[in-house]
């Protein structure tokens, strides 16, 4: 029997990852070097992907905390799996209240207008009509949209769906929210406001994860950074002292 | 369970790895209620501004696939033998087999249609094919309105009756909405069925007895394929409300028998897939 440990500052944890594991079979196609008489043929065969190979972390409420590593040490995957949308193979994720993963890359409905994309996205998010319309004037003169937002979405350039996408997730704010790569489309004042609201959201007694690779984000918003490499963690720390190992071996090959 | 879960739970944190239960799902989709009127209506509303006859359409549509299947199976054909009133049998059966095909074919495609809204937003996926098959249901509301004045036109005397094809409609609906359930998930893992659905449909159109009666082979030996055939169960039922028709209270049991097998099964099957929807 384990002894009971005291709950050391379980009230303000938001999110607790215990040992997580996260292995997925993936189909690699391999181009055969023999020719038959078939000419070249191609293979599948299936690779176990590794991704995520013993975390465990705490994090607390109020925190913004910043996942860097290079391509595929697993940082995305470990934000699908604290949103629950990728299965774990070991280890455990407990969360308090929603965590949400923001993507921006998504569309919603190309061909309805941007005023109708975000009451389809309010409403789905489980807003009522009203709280939508009452949200709709501060949402256009955040998303900085204008008279686009009476356009159908098929015309939006990709920054300008990244700024309408990002202001329809902040309609209603989870209680983790999950941040993959959102800050890195739009152009530099949409930037700045999208800064400005994740603080506010901080403020508001949420905690935020974000996944980028601009530091420079990392640094006007985060409190802690997390250094993932090859699943593992390297770094787990405040912003400055983490970046800097982090910059400096990057330097280094 | 191990004491740090308990402690855990104690202090308020979920697995986000074990599905939430029942309860919170349904609650959650009720939530999305508004959700659904509003992309029904207006998806309706956008089909009437696309079209230059707009509203009229929902008349004029089962009213010409009527005529059509009139003319071929009644006029060209001669069907129509051993029906007393061919063209309100033509009516209820070609409009109820339209209601139930256009539902799952809309349910399958609720998923794979909606994976932009699926990766963004954060919602019970099965609102999607509840909201396909309510748009289904409120576009074939003025079908029901035609077969009333199609069967008043051709001489049947209104009997209250006609009201029970209401409650009728409604059963089907639901049978719908397991239909489209079950298609909306078998699509999003493989998006063939979309290709196999109508074809699916076309042999249920025949086999169903839509455009000629089979009463014929309902009695005969293939009694127990008609007794187990949904749609047909359906149809007979739907024209014993305004034709006064033989209907077999085997039919009866059958047709509320698979609503309730196909919808909830329907509903477990999709939840249970929740986790899979806009992954790949």
């Amino acid at each position: 029997m384990a002894a009971p440990e005291p709950p050391l500052g379980l009230a303000g944890l938001s999110v607790r990852i215990t040992d997580l594991e996260v292995r997925y079979p993936v189909y690699e196609e391999i181009t055969s070097t023999t020719h038959n008489r078939l000419g070249r043929f191609r293979q599948r065969r299936s690779v176990d992907v590794h991704a995520i190979k013993g975390i465990t972390a705490d994090f607390m409420t109020g925190q913004a905390i910043g996942i860097i590593g290079s391509n595929g040490s697993g940082k995305s995957t470990l934000l699908r799996t604290i949103a629950g949308l990728q299965p774990k193979s070991a280890g455990s994720v407990h969360v308090r209240g929603e965590a949400h993963l923001l993507g921006v890359n998504a569309a919603l409905k190309s061909e309805l207008s941007g005023f109708r994309n975000v009451m389809l996205g309010g409403l789905a998010m489980g807003l009522s009509h009203d709280e939508v319309h009452s949200k709709m004037d501060e949402l256009v003169d955040f998303s900085g949209l204008g008279d686009a937002m009476g356009r159908p979405m098929r015309t939006y350039s990709s920054g300008m769906r990244a700024r309408l996408t990002f202001s329809i997730a902040t309609l209603r704010i989870p209680e983790i929210l999950l941040i993959d790569e959102a800050l890195a489309v739009g152009d530099r004042s949409f930037r700045a406001k999208s800064l400005e609201k994740i603080r506010e959201i901080q403020r508001e007694a949420n905690s935020i994860v974000m996944v980028t690779h601009n530091l420079n984000e990392i640094r006007e918003t985060c409190t802690r950074v997390l250094w993932l490499d090859q699943g593992r963690v390297v770094a787990d720390g405040d912003v400055e002292t983490v970046l800097e190992s982090y910059e400096s071996s990057e330097v280094a090959p | 369970m191990s004491a740090d879960t308990r402690q855990l739970e104690d202090a308020g944190l979920r697995d986000v790895h074990i599905p939430s239960g029942l309860r919170p799902y349904v609650a959650a989709m009720w939530s999305r209620r508004s959700y659904v009127w509003y992309v029904a209506r207006s998806t309706l509303r956008e089909k009437q501004m696309n079209s230059v006859l707009g509203n009229i359409w929902h008349l004029l549509n089962p009213l010409l696939q009527i005529a059509v299947y009139y003319v071929i199976f009644g006029v060209v054909l001669e069907v129509d033998r051993g029906v007393d009133n061919f063209i309100t049998f033509l009516a209820i059966g070609t409009l109820a087999f339209t209601f139930c095909q256009r539902s799952t074919l809309s349910g399958a495609g609720s998923i794979v249609k909606n994976l932009g809204l699926i990766r963004a937003v954060e919602f019970p996926r099965a609102v999607l094919p509840f909201t396909s098959t309510l748009t289904e249901t409120l576009s074939m509301l003025p079908s029901f309105l035609v077969i009333g004045v199609v069967a008043v036109v051709t001489g049947e005397t209104p009997s209250p009756r006609w009201l029970l094809l209401i409650p009728v409609m409604g059963l089907l609906a639901i049978f719908n909405l397991g239909a489209a359930l079950y298609a909306a998930r078998a699509t999003s893992v493989v998006r063939d069925v979309q290709q196999i659905l109508p074809f699916v449909f076309r042999i249920l159109l025949y086999a169903s007895g839509v455009l000629f009666s089979a009463a014929e082979y309902a009695e005969g030996s293939y009694r127990w394929f008609f007794t187990l055939n949904p749609v047909y169960a359906f149809l007979t039922v739907a024209r014993w409300t305004i034709l006064g028709s033989d209907v077999s209270r085997s039919l009866l049991l059958s047709a509320g028998t698979w609503t309730v097998v196909v919808t909830v099964t329907g509903f477990l099957w999709f939840r249970a897939g929740e986790a899979s929807y806009g992954r790949s």
